[in-house]
């Protein structure tokens, strides 16, 4: 296996998509109201960006513990990198006014790391199997509808991806040159410092690396030239580079390291288990069934996507056998491992984060998100069967079409991409309520008994009916939307400011339920209280309930809708 | 690199290589059935005129007995906004059928209520996508509500000479609210023990262990002294059916201690029952033709745990039977 010599036009073609993404991103966040996660991260970002502007007005005052500690301590659960990240571009959008929203300002960092995640995956796919692999994995990562989603918010899921996919694609550089190594450990330190999902990454290479080595030991024994070194330079590089990167670039970290890495670490390996609901039943603590990660990848990846990725898995088979089986199980193949074994450390990272998920001690996250590194490789798989059905369609087309080739591979394209899109389409702003066709779409998962949302984020699209009922103002009692979220939507223009957040459900004028299957707690407390079970609007998506909300009776005699 | 399979050698396809290429082809077929698919599940959505329309034609046709259910339950919301009015709180926090003459169900998607009975509606209408459905219930008469007589219980603490009289208090509105929070307060409630809030009797909805709405009767054990509420004048007929189940967040972990439940008639016990946590909306069943007893006699039911820590325990019980 050769591998294609990348140019500068295939890196404009890489950020021409990137690009392209990210102003779709910019488009569609406008929808989407903030997540719960998202309000705390806001939250921090606005302190940090307090601490930049001191640093840069007097630094010696800003570089004291007590300067570090009062601005960098919130949220020190997760790395400080992205968060830095939203308060340099919200700072940004304070002298320059450069979004169109605040919030766009916070999510912008977060929409930047999509597009430069399918430049990445667009390099990496043409450099191993060919450009035309490269561009379809780039946008069948894209469309992926949650990926969409996630890629509209200030959160860490998609920047962990890129950082994820980049480490792994400077690593595999490195195999065959070592400069590349130093890369890969700088680069290692940024992944560190954006999320911990980063500490898998060595134990993922260093068991791809005994593949490596073992076919070269192989290779060598049967009489070929040195090709890969057997020394892990990108290990060394790693260790060696990753830890201060990481604690130079997060303050928080720069006084009692050690225990603050412990309590930081702590909270991740013995983290809260969330409610989540599958097949009906509302898990709470581990373990969730095993299936779970792959089910929910079942419901949520366009269908066509996933049966190209498992085509490509089965095209690519022989490249994926350890050394020595393959001789004695598949001699001979149209298909051949190189030495740096490219496709086994592509499915392996395609594979380990599924795998992670589903073990039984796991605690419960729920999200899709939590193994959105391994889509970029699903993607390019699926790309590699793409390929093969293009050149099959060229074979099939006939004679008199002209540029075959190209028509194929077009026409093919259109064809396996156009599910994807018109789901990801779909899927907005609801991402975290839309199932795929292969769930029976989103009734299809409520017949299921899936999980419909979580985060509270759907709330933005309660906006206009807020407006339309409340010209007077009022209080709502906002669920599982956080206050910072429920501001950032006034912030944003969405929301009058005397449509106010409140916290007591009892006297609230309105009150919404975010339809989970524990929520249904705050249902009875309504029913309870305002003694009827009717909400006065139910926000569906596909027929689905989201929200319901419901009207106080003293407000809604108040309003003369009763009498 | 690998070799493409569409390079120039191959525009004379083999009989195997035609076969691979049809399974390659194939894969285009999934992508023209996942985005038909697509959209024959955007065309089954239910319009809301459908939804509005089932609901007049239930509202129309709507007497007292009737319960009105979704099929499937995640459609409830919709369906109570629609009728909700003709939901009392109490109904969508039922125990079971009991007392119920006919069972409405707005049904879609092809969903069968579980509540209905094993026959054939006798009503079946379809209005646009929604199903309306109606079964006539097996007649079992509730007597007597617990649940709707909470006021008149007398509701004591303790035993003996030192059981005190809890006191009946209108604070004005309820209290409470939010996940986690539990069940809310009622603004009317029998109040054991100002120093510990949770110590008081009265009407709430409680989520079960399957996070089904209860309607029941807050009775939270102070520990192995009794928290008892005794109803006078209850219509006793043949039995006493009882429900009841401890707060989901404080059941699902099964980690606490049980909750003893005794219910007595005119001093004499009739039933007891022990809820233990995963034992979820427990039913106990209790004779009340008693030697000796009237038509009507004085119920007790009595409240006790070993240990009392996060027993938020809720109960709803029905006389049933003849009243004769």
């Amino acid at each position: 296996m050769r591998f294609r010599w990348i140019g500068w036009r295939d890196h404009l073609l890489g950020l021409a998509l990137g690009a392209a993404y990210v102003a779709a991103l910019l488009v569609g966040s406008r929808d989407v109201g903030m997540a719960r996660d998202e309000g705390f991260y806001v939250v921090a970002a606005e302190r940090y960006g307090a601490w930049f502007e001191r640093l840069f007005e007097d630094p010696s005052a800003a570089t004291t513990r007590e300067a570090v500690d009062a601005a960098w301590s919130y949220n020190h659960e997760h790395p400080s990198l992205v968060k830095s990240m939203f308060a340099l571009s919200h700072l940004a959008q304070e002298r320059w006014e450069l979004f169109a929203q605040p919030s766009m300002a916070y999510r912008f960092f977060g929409m930047l790391c999509g597009g430069l995640l399918l430049w990445v995956i667009y390099v990496f796919g043409a450099r191993v199997y060919g450009r035309a692999v490269g561009a379809f994995g780039a946008l069948a990562f894209a469309l992926i509808p949650r990926v969409f989603y996630h890629s509209q918010l200030a959160a860490f899921d998609v920047p962990i991806v890129l950082m994820m996919t980049l480490v792994t694609y400077c690593y595999w550089r490195s195999l065959t040159d070592a400069r590349w190594a130093i890369v890969t450990g700088l680069v290692y330190g940024l992944a560190l410092e954006t999320k911990h999902n980063a500490w898998t990454l060595p134990a993922i290479f260093l068991i791809h690396f005994l593949f490596v080595v073992f076919t070269e030991r192989r290779a060598r024994e049967a009489g070929a030239p040195k090709r890969v070194s057997y020394v892990p330079w990108w290990l060394l590089s790693m260790a060696l580079l990753g830890p201060p990167i990481f604690v130079g670039l997060w303050p928080w970290m720069w006084w009692d390291t050690v225990p603050r890495f412990g309590e930081y670490a702590g909270f991740h390996l013995n983290h809260v288990h969330y409610n989540m609901a599958y097949f009906g039943v509302n898990y709470f603590r581990p373990p969730l069934p095993m299936s779970f990660p792959w089910v929910m990848t079942l419901f949520t990846v366009p269908l066509v996507t996933l049966a190209l990725a498992v085509a490509g898995v089965g095209a690519r088979l022989r490249a994926l056998i350890p050394p020595g089986l393959l001789e004695r199980v598949w001699p001979k193949g149209g298909v051949e491992p190189d030495p740096s074994r490219t496709d086994v450390l592509l499915f392996g990272s395609m594979l380990a984060p599924l795998v992670v998920i589903s073990m039984p001690w796991t605690p419960i996250f729920g999200g899709t998100k939590h193994w959105f590194s391994a889509y970029p490789y699903l993607a390019l798989f699926a790309a590699v069967a793409f390929v093969r059905v293009a050149g099959a369609a060229r074979r099939w087309l006939p004679d008199r079409v002209p540029l075959r080739r190209h028509t194929a591979r077009v026409g093919a394209a259109a064809v396996l991409l156009a599910p994807p899109l018109v789901e990801t389409i779909h899927s907005h702003p609801f991402g975290l309520s839309h199932y795929t066709f292969a769930a029976g779409g989103v009734p299809g998962a409520a017949d299921h008994g899936m999980n419909r949302q979580f985060w509270g984020f759907t709330t933005g699209s309660l906006t206009e009916w807020f407006e339309e009922r409340m010209p007077d103002g009022g209080t709502v009692w906002i669920c599982d939307t956080t206050w910072s979220a429920w501001r950032m939507l006034q912030r944003d223009g969405r929301l009058a400011e005397n449509i106010r957040a409140t916290g007591d459900l009892v006297n609230a004028d309105y009150a919404i339920v975010h339809h989970e299957h524990h929520f249904v707690e705050v249902d009875y407390q309504i029913w309870a209280a305002w003694g009827s079970v009717a909400p006065v609007h139910v926000l569906t998506y596909d027929g689905v309930p989201i929200i319901s909300v419901y009207e106080h009776p003293r407000h809604a005699r108040r309003e003369g809708d009763v009498p | 690199m690998e070799r493409d399979s569409d390079s120039p050698t191959s525009d004379a396809p083999s009989t195997s290589r035609r076969r691979w290429g049809a399974l390659w082809l194939a894969l285009l077929g999934v992508a023209i059935v996942e985005l038909v698919g697509h959209f024959v599940v955007q065309a089954r959505v239910v319009p809301d005129d459908d939804w509005a329309r089932a609901a007049g034609l239930v509202r129309r046709a709507h007497r007292p007995g009737d319960l009105i259910v979704a099929a499937p339950g995640w459609a409830d919301p919709l369906v109570r906004q629609a009728l909700g009015d003709l939901i009392e709180p109490a109904e969508a926090g039922r125990s079971d059928l009991a007392g119920y003459e006919r069972l409405w169900a707005l049904s879609i998607r092809g969903h069968r209520p579980e509540e209905a009975p094993d026959a054939p509606a006798e009503l079946d209408r379809a209005v646009g996508a929604v199903r309306v459905l109606r079964w006539r219930l097996p007649s079992e008469p509730v007597l007597y509500d617990f649940t709707e007589h909470v006021r008149e219980a007398r509701v004591t603490l303790g035993t003996g000479d030192g059981a005190r009289r809890c006191t009946w208090r209108r604070t004005g509105r309820p209290r409470g609210g939010g996940l986690g929070a539990g069940p809310i307060q009622p603004a009317e409630r029998h109040v054991c023990d100002p120093r510990r809030s949770w110590l008081w009797v009265g009407t709430t909805i409680q989520d079960d262990l399957d996070l089904s709405p209860r309607y029941c009767i807050w009775q939270h054990p102070a520990g192995r002294e009794p928290i008892r509420a005794t109803f006078p004048g209850v219509p006793l007929g043949e039995r006493l059916v009882l429900y009841g189940d401890v707060y989901y967040e404080h059941e699902r972990h099964e980690e606490h201690g049980p909750v003893h439940v005794t219910v007595s008639v005119n001093g004499e016990p009739v039933g007891r029952m022990t809820h233990r946590d995963g034992d979820g909306w427990k039913r106990m069943e209790a004779s009340t033709e008693v030697p000796g007893a009237g038509a009507r006699g004085e119920v007790t039911v009595e409240v006790t745990a070993p240990n009392p820590h996060l027993r938020t325990f809720c109960w709803a019980a029905t006389t049933r039977g003849s009243d004769e």
